[in-house]
């Protein structure tokens, strides 16, 4: 500690007077530090990154090539995909670094709220996004179709993803501590799971449903990636983009509107 | 970068070119309604440039919450805040990049190392110093490779430091900075808030510490009940408040005449008797005259001037009169 130079930057001179600061090598600098705690501990890695994958395995068990098994499979990973490694992971590391008072720290030097908040939520949508491009030659390697339509598979994935990442900050708002996750979580999963339950529930219900992020992804993937509308008739490429509109925007509207909730009630202290 | 430039030359960077804080009519109230509690009753602060200034005050005095205001993490209810010329919300982007922010709890991921962290930190910057230069400062090149969550209390506050001087801040607000440091620790803490004034930088800090604050800071505020009420040179501060001379209790009366010297009624039958003066000199002289001509013994005799720690504990024994009417604590949980 004998000759350390304690000049302030902006009274120098020097090169490396000039600014280098750039939201992007702020965002990924703290997402990468994001991304080595949920590798690092081995709970939340098996959960963020190994159970989406799991629902492939219904691919191995079902008759092999047929279309509804790999509906319900592919419709489970994406599901899976927003629950897990975005939804909830983001959900305990909100709450956890805020009662670290990581996020307090954070506040205090150049990176905006939002870029905190965008470094925190970029490795679960990544897993999400890689779980949904593996999928793509897994499924086409267990005798399933290539999607047909990759944009509207590639927007269902990006947009379910806003969603429960805005979701995860809302619900974070008002959750105590990490092991109250467990049970905040509730809601915001069953909504995200009903809608996959649309067949089993009575007739009078299911037009609420479909508006649920889980009946819109069970569409989508429908749609997109197997060319067919809920009745099993073919939709062709060109009818598929206005076959999705109605799911896409049930999925916008649910990410617009967790996002609002998430910026009105975001804390980043500790609850008292 | 442009407007970056000119609010830089605008606001007049410098050792010694005016104030680095400007704080005018400060308020601070938690809460709403019935129960709402106001932690800062009215603040006027300023900084100068190039110089140390300790916040002191007992728990609840309101020095974090007017720090936070000040660093530009809450929002005031009055009063105006300038930093560097700026104000701390409105301009962040430019005031951040300047400042560098110790708070009164440190915050890290226990699960990332010590290099990991200082990475994650040194990524948010716009003019770091080299990672391991800033480790090694604090001497931590050593740990790099160790977790957070095994690193000692002083450790991690050292780590709190380096990442707070990482961005070569030419303001530094320190909450705290030594609480939980060793005394070597502490020393070397105090170096580097001496380098940082030696090299231009403006310091404001807030210590328990009184000899602490007496030995770094150029100039000292006390606040009390949310507001400054005292204000200067340890010396200053300490001026106009009465020195003391005590001695055991004798068996017999002391004289009336002590040039000025009064017997403290709250020594009256205790073992120590206490006498206060404000020209300690001139009662000392009296009382050992006395004492040689009557052949008085004054047993563990031990005289002093006024100390900071006297003017200190006067006032945080005062009445806090319009305090007693708040309802409930802050809102805020590490006190206000």
């Amino acid at each position: 500690m004998s000759t350390i130079d304690l000049t302030p930057a902006s009274y120098g001179t020097g090169a490396d007077a000039r600014p280098q600061g750039s939201a992007a090598r702020r965002v990924l600098g703290m997402a990468r530090a994001n991304a080595v705690l949920l590798v690092r501990n081995r709970m939340t890695f098996v959960y963020a990154v190994v159970m989406p994958l799991v629902p492939l395995a219904l691919l191995l068990a079902g008759p092999r090539g047929e279309a509804g098994t790999g509906i319900s499979a592919l419709t489970n990973v994406l599901m899976l995909a927003a629950i897990f490694p975005v939804y909830y992971n983001l959900l305990s590391l909100t709450v956890t670094r805020r009662d670290e008072l990581v996020l307090k720290r954070l506040r205090t030097g150049e990176a905006t709220d939002r870029e905190i908040l965008a470094s925190m939520a970029l490795p679960g949508i990544a897993v999400l996004l890689a779980v949904v491009a593996i999928s793509v030659p897994a499924a086409a390697a267990l005798g399933q179709p290539l999607p047909r339509n990759g944009v509207v598979v590639a927007l269902a994935a990006v947009l379910v993803a806003g969603a429960f990442a805005a979701l995860a900050f809302w619900t974070a708002a008002w959750t105590k501590n990490a092991e109250a996750a467990q049970l905040t979580s509730m809601p915001v999963i069953l909504v995200a799971v009903v809608g996959s339950l649309v067949a089993i529930l009575p007739e009078r219900v299911q037009p609420v449903l479909e508006w649920t992020p889980g009946a819109a992804l069970d569409t989508l993937v429908r749609i997109g990636w197997f060319g067919q509308d809920a009745d099993g008739a073919a939709v062709s490429f060109g009818d598929s983009f206005a076959a999705s509109a109605q799911p896409l925007v049930t999925l916008a509207v649910w990410a617009v509107v967790a996002a609002s909730l998430a910026a009105r009630s975001m804390r980043w202290e500790p609850r008292g | 970068m442009t407007t970056t430039e000119q609010t830089r030359s605008a606001s007049g960077t410098g050792a010694g070119t005016g104030a680095a804080i400007s704080v005018r009519g400060l308020r601070r109230t938690y809460g709403k309604g019935a129960a709402a509690f106001e932690a800062v009753r009215g603040v006027d602060l300023d900084v100068p440039t190039g110089t140390v200034t300790a916040l002191l005050g007992t728990n609840g005095a309101g020095k974090t919450s007017t720090l936070e205001v000040v660093e530009g993490l809450g929002r005031a209810s009055g009063g105006t805040v300038r930093v560097l010329g700026l104000d701390p919300i409105a301009d962040r982007a430019a005031v951040r990049r300047r400042t560098g922010v110790l708070l009164q709890t440190s915050g890290f991921s226990g699960d990332l190392t010590v290099a990991e962290t200082a990475r994650l930190w040194h990524s948010t910057l716009s003019t770091p110093r080299p990672v391991d230069e800033a480790l090694e400062m604090l001497d931590l090149g050593a740990r790099a490779a160790v977790k957070v969550s095994a690193l000692s209390g002083g450790e991690r506050r050292r780590l709190d430091l380096a990442c707070t001087l990482m961005g070569r801040p030419e303001l530094v607000f320190l909450d705290e900075p030594t609480t939980g440091l060793d005394p070597e620790s502490r020393r070397e803490v105090w170096r580097l808030v001496r380098g940082l004034r030696a090299a231009g930088a403006t310091v404001l800090l807030t210590t328990h510490y009184l000899e602490e604050a007496e030995t770094l800071a150029d100039r000292l505020e006390i606040m009390h009940g949310g507001r400054i009420v005292r204000s200067g040179t340890a010396g200053e501060i300490a001026d106009g408040h009465p020195s003391t001379i005590a001695f055991d209790r004798l068996e017999r009366a002391l004289p009336q005449q002590l040039a000025g010297g009064v017997v403290d009624p709250a020594s009256y039958g205790q073992p120590r008797t206490v006498v206060e003066t404000v020209d300690l000199q001139a009662t000392l002289t009296a009382l050992l005259d006395w004492a040689r001509d009557e052949k008085v013994r004054l047993e563990g005799l031990d005289a002093r001037s006024a100390s900071l720690e006297q003017v200190f504990l006067a006032i945080a024994d005062s009445s806090t009169d319009d305090r007693r009417d708040a309802p409930t604590a802050p809102a805020t949980p590490k006190g206000a």
